[in-house]
């Protein structure tokens, strides 16, 4: 645990290095951007709990990948379902109004659907055809993108918009906010509780784990494996769905041209990171969300362009993967020298 | 006749990018290495592509820099893959995000544009007559007159094919994916084999990127490789890395990528001719994974 903590710590530490010396290499001050980011995102109730609020789809599509990841299943399609839980959620709140206790929950319901439905046709593929998942779940990406652009630029666009993006959907289906803080922040915070629960106290999630540890042996001991890999699939679409359900509800409260794109890759990006841990991927989320909501604050007042976050994104994976790997080595030998130290003694 | 002719051309054009980023991706397939940071090399070279033919006026500049740009990132992979020894899936994963990251800002820093980038003052790579040919109905509008990249892809493939298969490079390539071992103890060393194929893959990609930005198009737009990498790695599993076969199924893409511009010009809208090349790529998977089931099958 303390290994973890460390290498993780340490691995941030020599991320955050790399990228000041990028900086200077650009001719910028480090500590200056560094501190207009932090102040941006965590400086006061405002900036935090923005960031909190950016923090939602992040998070979620993390813990999207990191499941499917720690299971077996290589999902790689949380851009695409997300755009399609954004997508049911949108229609539903354009099409239907009923007061926000039914409302919220209807969308939300209808943004989960969404999400399951376009991992399940994937992990139909695999399990009717044997077509391995990675691809597929690349190229549902592609197809989901080109279908909702072609969806919000045709059959539900708004008129009066200048570029293509649906009519706001019903004002009961809008996330209400707390005080400063969006709701969608604690459903967020309930989801990651929930899963955590059903991946590391339950039985399911105990077979997913083992399966992917080892398929071979969770066969032998009676799991269901291809069962289970479905359940994964959908579980893990149905959780990018809701990521974008609540961008939709939480956010411009209407299907925007590139809603998707934003975050692409994040959701995979940070499950690396967090090295597939549920607990840990809510920290990297937030973490991330932190930087790409600085970057923002950070452009106007310094002259760093805000599409820096994005390097520092990339250098923030390779280093903490690097230094996580490199680190465990290290530590294995420290421990095995003192070992022979405590014998020789 | 022009129809055809057209649809030909737009075949080739579609597939060149396709066959050069998965004939680099072969090598590091024969090498053993999971690399799926095609796509990422093929962004940053059509990039560097650009800005080495906007500041020097000349596609040949351009096409180095191109070839330079994704040999950065091959030096980066092979810094963490090879040397720390980082698993190659997430190393790859991250060095596309960090082609998309980095272009995206020096877009933003060099041209001082969001989006896209495109000037007069850049050279792109000409395309190559034959006189003679150019003079045969239906054959020479094909075959004369392509970009240059085209005609390189040609001989890259047989180069290729000769590289792996004829050899003693390429039987070193091969077994060190084949068996790591036995290479090693043989006194050829393992990891030198694969950051040589790492390297060739970046030539191939650099050439890839290239033909996007100077050849296809002569601009540079964000994240333009568009998941051609991925198509290019689907292809190469899709045959086991043969050139050959890779050539073939380029060309499959190709002529898909061609059908949808030739759709659009029938009214059908752009958003769904733009989903004909990945809906063509489940197709070959479909058919792909049909194929390896009845071998199992036999095989029982």
């Amino acid at each position: 645990m303390t290994r973890r903590i460390l290498s993780g710590v340490l691995g941030v530490v020599i991320a955050l290095v790399v990228g000041a010396i990028i900086m200077l290499i650009e001719g910028y001050e480090p500590l200056a951007t560094y501190g207009a980011l932090a102040q941006f995102s965590l400086g006061g109730i405002g900036p935090l709990t923005t960031t909190l609020k950016n923090s939602v789809p992040l998070v979620l599509t993390g813990l999207s990948a990191a499941i499917a990841f720690a299971s077996g299943p290589v999902n790689l399609g949380q851009p695409g379902q997300l755009v399609f839980g954004a997508l049911a959620a949108t229609l539903g709140g354009l099409y239907i109004s009923l007061p926000p206790v039914l409302e919220i929950p209807l969308l939300l319901l209808l943004a989960i659907a969404g999400g399951a439905l376009w991992s399940g046709l994937a992990g139909l593929m695999k399990q009717a055809f044997g077509m391995s998942e990675f691809i597929v779940t690349l190229m549902l990406n592609m197809i989901a993108d080109f279908f909702t652009a072609w969806v919000i630029a045709y059959p539900l666009m708004d008129r009066k918009a200048f570029s293509p993006m649906t009519p706001p959907i019903a004002r009961s289906g809008w996330m209400p906010d707390i005080g400063p803080l969006n709701s969608s922040v604690l459903l967020m915070l309930a989801a990651v509780v929930v899963m955590w629960f059903v991946f590391q106290r339950w039985r399911a999630g105990y077979e997913w784990r083992i399966t992917g540890q080892n398929s071979l042996f969770a066969r032998l001991g009676g799991c269901d494996v291809r069962g289970n890999f479905m359940a994964v699939m959908l579980v893990t679409g149905a959780l990018a769905g809701l990521a974008g359900g609540l961008v939709v509800m939480g956010g411009p409260h209407r299907f925007l041209k590139g809603l998707g794109a934003n975050y692409a890759w994040d959701g995979i990006m940070i499950a690396i990171m967090a090295n597939n841990g549920l607990v840990e991927t809510l920290i990297y989320g937030v973490f991330v969300a932190a930087i790409q909501t600085g970057a923002l604050g950070m452009e106007l007042i310094t002259n760093v362009p805000s599409e820096i976050a994005q390097v520092l994104q990339a250098v923030l994976v390779l280093v903490i993967v690097a230094t996580r790997e490199y680190a465990a080595v290290v530590f294995d030998r420290l421990a095995a020298r003192r070992q022979a130290r405590e014998r020789a003694a | 006749m022009n129809i055809i002719v057209g649809l030909i051309t737009g075949m080739i054009s579609g597939a060149t990018p396709i066959l050069l980023a998965a004939l680099g991706g072969a090598f590091t397939f024969y090498a053993g290495i999971f690399n799926i940071a095609m796509e990422g090399m093929m962004l940053m070279a059509a990039f560097f592509a650009v800005l080495g033919s906007f500041l020097f006026h000349s596609w040949l500049v351009g096409l180095l820099f191109a070839i330079a740009g994704a040999m950065i990132l091959a030096l980066i992979f092979i810094f963490f893959s090879v040397t720390l020894n980082t698993d190659e899936f997430v190393t790859g994963i991250a060095l596309n995000l960090f082609a998309l990251g980095s272009t995206t800002y020096l877009l933003r820093q060099i041209f001082k544009v969001k989006g896209v980038f495109t000037s007069k003052l850049i050279d792109s790579i000409p395309n190559i007559h034959f006189p003679l040919i150019e003079k045969i109905p239906l054959l020479g509008p094909v075959v004369s007159g392509r970009n240059l990249i085209v005609y390189l892809a040609v001989i890259a493939t047989i180069f290729c094919y000769y590289l792996v298969f004829k050899t003693r490079f390429g039987l070193r390539l091969r077994a060190a994916g084949y068996n790591p071992n036995s290479l090693d103890s043989s006194g050829v060393r393992t990891s030198r084999m694969r950051i040589q194929s790492l390297l060739l893959c970046a030539v191939f990609c650099g050439l890839a990127g290239a033909f996007l930005s100077l050849g296809y198009v002569t601009l540079f737009a964000e994240n333009m490789t568009a998941g051609r990498g991925w198509i290019s790695l689907a292809a190469i599993i899709l045959v086991d890395g043969h050139p050959y076969g890779i050539a073939l199924i380029s060309l499959l893409f190709g002529f898909f990528d061609g059908l949808g511009l030739f759709l659009q010009g029938y009214g059908v809208s752009s958003q769904f001719t733009s989903m004909v090349p990945y809906i063509a790529t489940l197709g070959a998977l479909y058919v792909y994974a049909r194929r390896n089931r009845e071998r199992e099958r036999n095989a029982l």
